[in-house]
């Protein structure tokens, strides 16, 4: 913590320290990619001996390790955002290497190698699921949910009754596995994706009730009496006071139900699908002990993941005033 | 969630009577959900002892929505002999301990994980995108895999479900922690320098006092996303006992009344354990009440 208070230990004070840094860095990238490369693939010839290949990878990884905390030193948006990219080469390479050298058949993990490999090769039949399970399932359930939610949460704070009689349900089903939920609304709808798009929207709905609601009621009373005071119309109250307020709210509940949706259209079809989707397609692959195409749909729904939180972040950040 | 109800006993009049309104719309809802598959089974002939479609829609065999005596007779069915391991109870309780187990192994991860962060910026910046990247990535495609990898190296039983249950609720903990950590009055915090205090004792006596309101904020978070994670490790091992097997079954035998118990069963478990965390809140902070 006290680093940032004295620059002296900041590296743009340290020439010397940064060059160690990108020393030390580039062994340790450069010498993982290289024991990957150079270790024969699992299957492929005699395994090497484990042990040397251990402390070799292992001295490697501390080489990388200490420059990923010299690389983190100092308060530059470089300083701030190439640790986190050099962990994940430092993560996949030695994740190669250690695989590579201890040869763990392919049946139980997979080499990171190998997964790319199966990304390519099954690519139409898993960009097809993702369509399915990311677009069909878990972006219309979202859109569903949150305009049901939003309506919902209005009738909620315009009439006292239901805010006393409806909220607390809402809070208690929150609580709810959603995977206790998600067979009985298969065996309801179907098994084509509307079913799971109806369950993602049921998950959706509690979070954005409780989330708007919350912020609906977060105006001041203070900003609330001054609209009195302008005689302004409840719909300019709400438009100008209550709407901006409860957005950061909104939002928060946004970004949790973004991730909450696509993990119950994968829960969703493990509960029965006509052939599509990355959930089925993970339950039949660990079937089959296919490991490759089942961490080949974990990178793409990872992606999908992320790419939905970055959509809900990014529309946040247009649509909230900054604050001041 | 406490801020959400002004008042507990103000607030159950109107609780109760939507709850009436509900029970009162479930028979309606159920006749109009059910009578197109009865009608359907009647055109095809099926044995029913009943006449008009609306008359079957409350004894179908898979109803979409289940008459309120066919839920009464699943309970019954699914409930008893309350010992016997085939029963709902029991497979509750297989559930529940999963599910706490894999609590506490994501708490002690969490807080282990949060102590780091707290302790190094370099850790901070080099993992907290991709703890936080872990989360929008749906964790639950990565349970069927781990639960095959687990059985390959002989970790069987309990462990392997709360190993996954922890995996899914580590990082609410971790978050919450760290912000926890960080949360102590800087003031309070010039106080301890004053008086030599070592790191230790700052720890013990400012920094985790103050981080128990957020550990616990952040354990009702974790407690739902456990269960979720150790039925959905049920579901993907070979196991043999606990809701997500029981969902498992009744779902490939499309025992639909079965599944809208199980259901019932699912969300009282995850109320109460929310109710549990709440309550150990209540006693291991007591400060925190007004």
């Amino acid at each position: 913590m006290d680093q940032t208070m004295t620059p002296a230990r900041t590296l743009a004070a340290r020439p010397g320290a940064a060059l160690l840094t990108a020393a030390a860095l580039l062994v340790g990238v450069g010498g993982l990619l290289l024991a990957a490369l150079t270790l024969p693939a699992p299957g492929e010839g005699t395994p090497p001996d484990a042990r040397a290949w251990l402390a070799g990878i292992l001295a490697l990884l501390a080489v990388g390790a200490v420059g990923v905390r010299g690389a983190a030193q100092g308060e530059s948006r470089a300083a701030r955002t190439l640790p986190a990219a050099f962990t994940l080469i430092l993560a996949v390479l030695g994740t190669e290497a250690l695989l590579r050298a201890y040869a763990v058949p392919a049946g139980l993990i997979p080499t990171p190698g190998r997964v790319l490999s199966a990304l390519w090769t099954a690519r139409s039949v898993l960009l097809q699921d993702t369509y399915t399970t990311f677009v069909l399932e878990a972006l219309l359930g979202f859109l569903a949910g949150t305009v049901l939610g939003l309506a919902l949460a209005l009738l909620v704070v315009r009439f006292r009754f239901l805010e006393r009689g409806l909220l607390p349900y809402a809070a208690l089903f929150s609580s709810i596995p959603i995977v206790a939920l998600a067979p009985v609304i298969v065996k309801a709808v179907g098994l084509d994706w509307p079913s799971k798009t109806v369950v993602v929207a049921v998950t959706v709905l509690f979070p954005v009730v409780v989330g708007a609601v919350r912020g609906l009621q977060s105006a001041s009373r203070l900003h609330l009496d001054l609209m009195h005071t302008y005689a302004a119309t409840p719909v300019q109250t709400f438009r100008d006071v209550r709407v901006p307020g409860a957005l950061p709210f909104v939002f928060g509940a946004l970004k949790v139900a973004s991730t909450l949706a696509l993990i119950s259209a994968i829960v969703a079809e493990f509960f029965g699908t006509n052939g599509h989707g990355l959930g089925f397609r993970i339950q039949i692959e660990v079937g089959r002990f296919g490991l490759d195409i089942v961490w080949a749909a974990i990178v793409l729904a990872s992606i999908a993941g992320i790419a939905f939180f970055a959509l809900v972040s990014s529309a946040e950040a247009r649509l909230l005033p900054r604050r001041s | 969630m406490t801020t959400l109800r002004p008042s507990r006993v103000a607030g159950l009049g109107p609780m109760l009577i939507v709850a009436l309104i509900a029970a009162a719309l479930y028979w309606p809802l159920m006749l109009a959900a059910n009578v197109g598959p009865a009608g359907r089974t009647l055109a095809s002939g099926a044995e029913l002892n009943c006449r008009t479609a609306l008359a079957c829609a409350s004894q179908l065999r898979n109803p979409v929505v289940p008459a309120p005596a066919q839920l009464a007779q699943g309970f019954v069915r699914l409930s008893t002999p309350v010992t016997s391991p085939l029963a709902l109870p029991y497979n509750v309780g297989v559930t529940a301990g999963e599910t706490l187990l894999g609590l506490l192994l994501a708490t002690v991860t969490g807080i282990g994980l949060a102590l780091l962060l707290v302790a190094s910026r370099a850790f901070e910046r080099a993992t907290l995108p991709w703890l936080v990247a872990s989360q929008t990535v749906p964790v639950v495609a990565i349970a069927p895999m781990l639960a095959v990898l687990l059985g390959q190296y002989g970790v069987q039983g309990f462990l392997p479900k709360a190993i996954i249950a922890a995996y899914i609720a580590f990082f609410p903990v971790a978050v919450g922690m760290s912000r926890g950590l960080r949360s102590a009055d800087p003031l309070h915090l010039d106080l301890m320098r004053t008086y030599h205090a070592s790191p230790a004792q700052t720890y013990r006596l400012l920094r985790f006092p103050a981080s128990l309101p957020h550990l616990f904020t952040a354990l009702k978070v974790a407690v739902t996303s456990a269960l979720v994670g150790s039925i959905v490790a049920e579901i993907s091992t070979i196991s043999f006992s606990g809701l997500g097997k029981m969902l498992a079954e009744n779902s490939r035998a499309s025992d639909t009344v079965a599944l809208w118990v199980i259901m019932a069963y699912g969300a009282l478990l995850g109320v109460t354990l929310v109710a549990l965390v709440n309550a150990l809140e209540r006693w291991v902070t007591p400060w925190t009440r007004r």
